[in-house]
């Protein structure tokens, strides 16, 4: 019987305890992605607000410089390639590999992140960092209150792109054995020897996961465009 | 005489090689109003930037609350563009904001006013430009005409000691230009002093104290309106005035041919040929 046949797959890919390989590797992938994407923003935003203010201002030279290879040696060299030098080079002292994920992750997405925040500031109007500081305003007040919410907002579908592609990178923490969704499915399988139904658990649970994302950012832009441009005029 | 707000002494800047100021010197009182005029690219605007540090003086001295503010440091600018409210041509609100916000922001931010007492305020001078319903809306939802209002309260809530005014109807509509140089005669006439770039000759006419010409980035000349608008004038304030007044003959004859095609229904061809001859004149 069809059924029976697959009723019994089931029962040898997730029984047994076996399911708490997806379950916890869950954990472990949304756990690494969304620090990751904490911390990709803060280094994003750090870099893209030094970039563009040196190529305004000319200040920050040595930052900018910094900022730059930063840039350069991130987007020049592959993902894997970081998380592996990242582990076994720069944090061999270091014991958890789920902060060595983050970390490694962070700081790569952290790179990207800027360049998309570097253009969200470059296309705000001038007259809005003038009007910041004619009001008497430090320059980086204006960036933060003034500027940066207007940036975000525009490159918004950017950043989201940005966040889902970090959140399926994630799978290839499996180098360092770190043991995340897409390495529980394969354990899963070398146990099993069965490869349908890991395989393709772990690529719907991923599927929904980054369907639920975008569902979720799609309402946070909603949101934002509705606080300000593009509203409906309603002239009372 | 009223006291000195604001001694400019021999102001250059300059863009590259581009020399854009002279070397400029002027004094502003307090209740002034100096109106800038003069043709497209003379260095009126830049001046007016130049005085709240938008733009960073290549050589001279401003003087404000005895500070030499071109040499001042990063705070003592900040604090002196707090006492100086500027409004630009294109308005330049915060989009992300709304109106209420916007007129609060630097209040709460640089003057530390509670957030009660800032709103009170921006209320009080939202309903002087009768806009007060329109405090909870966006930018994005005002006409031209209402945003420079909105501009003009968003400068007033810092009490600022001097405003400036760069060219503040010129990317308006023509209907919406009245709404907004009414709130500037109503400031004028509540005795704030004020630095306007305007191309609205009407205005410098009526309102100005002085009027200041500046022709390819030197003050050429400098008077009271009547000096300046009623007595004849050689060499390029001449020039540029007689092509102004040529611009208000022509407006005042269409208005004539609109007034009377208004009353009786039609115009002869004899009459528009002879707007169209004044025109060419």
């Amino acid at each position: 019987m069809m059924w029976q046949s697959i009723l019994d797959e089931f029962q040898l890919c997730f029984g047994k305890g076996r399911y708490a390989y997806l379950l916890n590797g869950l954990g472990v992938t949304l756990e690494v992605a969304l620090a990751a994407i904490v911390l990709g923003l803060a280094l994003g935003f750090l870099a893209a607000v030094i970039r563009s203010t040196h190529d305004k201002y000319g200040h920050f030279a040595i930052a900018n410089f910094i900022t730059k290879v930063y840039l350069t040696v991130i987007r020049g060299t592959p993902m894997v390639v970081q998380l592996l030098i990242t582990y076994y080079i720069i944090l061999r002292s270091v014991d958890s590999k789920v902060l060595i994920a983050i970390l490694a992750f962070g700081i790569n997405s952290g790179a990207y992140q800027a360049e998309i925040l570097r253009a969200g500031i470059t296309s705000i109007d001038p007259g809005q960092m003038e009007a910041g500081r004619a009001l008497g305003l430090s320059y980086w007040r204006t960036m933060f209150r003034i500027i940066l919410p207007q940036a975000v907002r525009n490159v918004l579908p950017a950043l989201g792109n940005e966040f889902i592609v970090l959140m399926k990178d994630t799978s290839i923490v499996g180098y360092i054995a770190l043991i995340d969704l897409a390495k529980g499915g394969d354990i899963i399988r070398s146990q099993t020897y069965s490869v349908y139904l890991p395989y393709l658990t772990v690529a719907g649970v991923y599927l929904v996961l980054v369907m639920t994302f975008t569902w979720l950012l799609g309402k946070l832009e909603r949101y934002l465009r509705n606080t300000g441009a593009d509203v409906v005029q309603n002239d009372s | 005489m009223a006291e000195t707000l604001l001694k400019i002494d021999n102001l250059k800047k300059s863009f590259g090689k581009l020399e854009v100021l002279k070397g400029l010197s002027t004094e502003i009182r307090k209740g002034e109003v100096v109106v800038m005029i003069g043709p497209s690219g003379s260095g009126k605007s830049t001046f007016l930037r130049c005085m709240n540090l938008l733009e960073q003086p290549t050589d001279g001295s401003i003087v404000f609350d005895n500070i030499d503010i071109v040499s001042a440091d990063e705070k003592t600018r900040n604090s002196v563009r707090s006492e100086m409210g500027m409004v630009f041509q294109h308005f330049n609100l915060f989009p992300h904001l709304t109106i209420l916000d916007n007129i609060t922001l630097a209040p709460r931010l640089v003057r530390h006013m509670p957030k009660a007492e800032a709103e009170k305020k921006a209320h009080e001078l939202l309903k002087r430009v009768g806009l007060d319903d329109k405090a909870l809306a966006y930018p994005q939802q005002l006409s031209g005409g209402q945003k420079q209002r909105v501009a003009i309260v968003r400068s007033l809530a810092m009490e600022p000691k001097v405003m400036l005014f760069d060219e503040p109807t010129s990317a308006l509509d023509p209907e919406m230009v009245g709404e907004v140089l009414d709130v500037m005669k109503d400031l004028a006439h509540n005795g704030m002093t004020m630095v306007v770039v305007t191309h609205e000759m009407r205005f410098a006419r009526d309102v100005a104290t002085r009027v200041l010409f500046l022709e390819g980035g030197s003050i050429i000349a400098e008077g009271t309106p009547a000096e300046i608008f009623d007595q004849p004038h050689e060499g390029r304030l001449g020039e540029f005035l007689g092509k102004v007044r040529g611009d208000d003959r022509a407006e005042a004859s269409v208005e004539k041919v609109i007034l009377k095609a208004a009353q009786d229904g039609k115009v002869t061809v004899a009459e528009l040929e002879e707007i169209l001859n004044s025109i060419r004149k």
